[in-house]
């Protein structure tokens, strides 16, 4: 706060009592008025003293000499005095008149918040009420200043609210976004987790199941192996019974060998017998009888013998492939035995491989119950959250629709400000003024047009400027290219169609000459809402020329 | 040496000699052939004798084998009668025999691969030959034989 430089002091002794009037005459009329007073009292006082007759004779004659000092006093001092006002009281009526004019004129102006000239009719008063108005004056100003840079720190403070605070309910509804989504992971996590937690305990059992059948496969596959052991020892056994018949098949291959030289000898026996035979003649032939069937005999030996010995190749043949087929048949048996080893190995391995499954399988339940509380606790935690969330946005939403509010409110304050009329560059009104001036001192309207395009873009608040002449005629329609953009605009002949004279800015203006400033209202450039402040122009002969008006967009006010 | 032929292996008047008729052979294995000796000139038959074989002599002379303490030729019939040789015989034998003419007949051995039985070859029987070693065949028992004639034995060899 600014405190003002003039206090205003009504009982300072320098101000005369009546206004008008010399320091002198005041103070005579101070002093006839109090001597002319107490003059009437005494008199007064002394009159009803006497008249009681109660009072020694020296009473009266002081009260008697009083009167005559009044009467006297009256005549030297009173009587001059108000001869004297009397005389002079015309001159000071108009001198007042005059005075409580340039009051009036001045307050008027207050009264409309041109402080501006406000200021030029209280300069005209005494020098002290003038001095006084002028601090008045400066310390109205300063405030609506001060309440035009408040307005706007509110309004900036109130924009960065609004900013953070619609980030922050973008973050916050992306966070309650995220949460529903994190919710539903988790409540799908713990549903996931029940599944698993019931296939782990039916795993458990079909593992303990798995254990068991395992024990029992052990047992019968260990069963099995002994079982293929035995066969494999009486395999063994036959496969050496079938060498013992092949070794004396053997034998009886060298008996029917002795036996077939036997009977060849014989053979060769019944031949040199047959030759004897016939050696000896006559005497030989019984005994070449013999010798034939010696030989006969021989023959068949060997004929049997050649019986046996394909007899005994069939037997010995059927023991060779006995033996093969035993040998086969204990191969097999310890491949066999080999591989129910290996079962019986890998049964075993399944067995313990089940057992530890189903510990596994249980701890793994186990777990994932476990997980599936903490994930309902999660899920409840999550759900407060969401909720903490939501109430925060929509927190943030009543806080940025506050802020949105508050803006608006420090809109509503700056245009209050720039109601007044200020000798400020920051007072729209006096700025507008201004241009107006230079605007009178363009010859022609291209000058008029140049000049307004020069201040437009000069002023990066302003987002248009126009010239309207008396009959509503549109003069100079500039843009300022910098706030506008490439946005589609009304040319100046289209907004020509439009009838200025309704507009209320140009009626304020033509009606009171004097600088006005509306409220926000919808633009006619686009969809956006713009406040005017519009001045009257002047032509170089003082007179009325047009109205100038710029549009300031309240979305850039903070500009200002 | 071994002594000449004994009266008793003459024929008598019948053909007959010992009892049996002159027409008696020992039919022995030859290689592929069945050769038939004249019994009368059989004098033994012996296992296969061992044989010193004679550098230098003819192919059909196996060598020499000693037959009751004197050396004896020992001949392969296989060979003399121009027969392929079967397969390893199971029984060779070797049978003594008295060849060569009967004024200067000599005891020689013939190898071969088996001696099977004594049978009658009918002179009458016998065709074809040349009237040397090799007198004719003749058919015995459903089969031709090669009757041998040792006789001519020893002017041939």
């Amino acid at each position: 706060m600014v405190e003002p430089d003039v206090a205003v002091r009504v009982s300072d002794p320098g101000i005369p009592v009546i206004p008008g009037l010399p320091d002198w005459a005041s103070r005579h009329a101070d002093n006839a008025l109090a001597g002319w007073l107490m003059v009437v009292a005494l008199t007064v006082v002394g009159s009803l003293l006497l008249y009681l007759g109660g009072g020694p004779a020296w009473t009266r004659l002081v009260f008697l000499g009083i009167g005559v000092a009044g009467i006297a006093a009256y005549g030297v001092w009173v009587y001059p005095f108000f001869r004297n006002l009397e005389r002079k009281l015309p001159q000071n009526m108009e001198r007042w008149t005059q005075l409580e004019t340039r009051l009036i004129a001045s307050f008027e102006q207050l009264g409309a918040g041109d402080l501006v000239r406000a200021g030029e009719h209280t300069a005209k008063l005494p020098a002290r009420l003038s001095k006084v108005s002028a601090a008045a004056s400066g310390s109205l100003s300063s405030l609506a200043q001060q309440i035009q840079d408040s307005s706007i720190e509110v309004a900036s403070a109130a924009d960065a609210v609004n900013q953070v605070a619609s980030d922050l309910a973008s973050g916050s509804s992306e966070q309650a976004a995220s949460v529903v989504e994190i919710t539903a992971a988790m409540e799908e996590l713990a549903r996931t987790a029940s599944q698993i937690a019931e296939s782990a305990t039916t795993q458990a059992d079909l593992a303990s199941r798995a254990e068991a059948s395992g024990e029992s496969g052990s047992e019968a596959v260990f069963e099995a192996v002994a079982g293929v052991e035995e066969v494999q020892k009486r395999i063994s056994a036959i496969a050496n019974r079938a060498d013992t018949l092949g070794t004396r098949s053997k034998e009886i291959y060298r008996v029917l060998e002795l036996i077939n030289e036997i009977a060849q000898e014989t053979h060769i026996l019944s031949l040199n017998a047959a030759i004897e035979a016939v050696a000896a003649g006559a005497e030989g032939r019984r005994f070449s009888v013999v010798a034939e069937e010696v030989r006969h005999l021989a023959q068949r030996s060997q004929e049997s013998v050649e019986s046996v010995r394909n007899l005994l190749d069939e037997f010995s043949g059927s023991i060779r492939a006995t033996i093969v087929a035993t040998e086969e048949g204990s191969k097999e048996a310890a491949r066999v035995l080999e591989r129910s080893r290996a079962a019986a190995s890998a049964i075993d391995e399944l067995r313990q491989a089940s057992g530890d499954t189903s510990r596994v399988a249980r701890q793994i339940s186990m777990a994932t119950q476990q997980q599936n509380a903490a994930s309902d606790e999660v899920v409840m935690t999550l759900r407060e959250v969401s909720l903490v969330v939501q109430r925060m946005t929509g927190g943030l939403k009543n806080l940025s629709g506050t802020a949105d509010r508050l803006n608006s409110l420090g809109l509503t304050i700056q245009l209050l400000a720039q109601s007044f009329h200020l000798d400020s560059p920051r007072s729209l009104k006096h700025m507008v003024e201004d241009w107006g001036k230079e605007l009178e001192r363009a010859a022609t309207s291209t000058e008029l047009e140049d000049t307004l395009d020069r201040l437009v873009q000069q002023t990066p608040f302003i987002e248009l400027g126009y010239f309207a002449d008396t009959t509503g005629y549109l003069v100079a329609l500039c843009y300022n290219r910098a706030l506008t953009g490439n946005r589609p605009l009304l040319s100046l002949v289209q907004a020509r169609e439009i009838d200025m004279t309704q507009r209320p800015w140009y009626r304020t203006v033509s009606r009171e000459r004097r600088a006005a400033l509306t409220q926000p209202y919808e633009s006619l450039q686009h969809t956006g809402h713009v406040f005017t402040v519009a001045a009257p122009v002047y032509g170089r002969d003082r007179t009325f020329k047009g109205v100038l008006g710029v549009d300031i967009n309240v979305g850039g006010w903070t500009r200002i | 040496m071994i002594a000449p032929a004994t009266p008793s292996n003459t024929p008598d008047a019948a053909g007959r000699m010992g009892g049996l008729s002159t027409g008696s052979h020992l039919l022995v294995q030859a290689g592929e052939y069945v050769c038939a000796l004249p019994l009368v000139s059989v004098r033994r038959v012996v296992r296969a004798l061992p044989v010193h074989p004679l550098p230098g002599s003819a192919p059909e002379l196996e060598g020499l084998a000693e037959f009751g303490g004197e050396p004896l030729p020992v001949l392969n019939l296989a060979r003399m009668v121009n027969a392929a040789p079967g397969a390893n015989p199971a029984y060779p034998v070797t049978v003594v025999v008295w060849a060569g003419p009967a004024e200067a007949r000599e005891i020689m051995g013939l190898s071969v691969d088996a001696a099977l039985e004594v049978a009658e070859v009918p002179p009458a029987s016998v065709v074809g030959g040349g009237g040397g070693f090799l007198l004719g065949e003749a058919p015995v028992a459903g089969r031709v034989v090669r009757v041998i004639n040792l006789e001519a034995l020893g002017r041939e060899s």
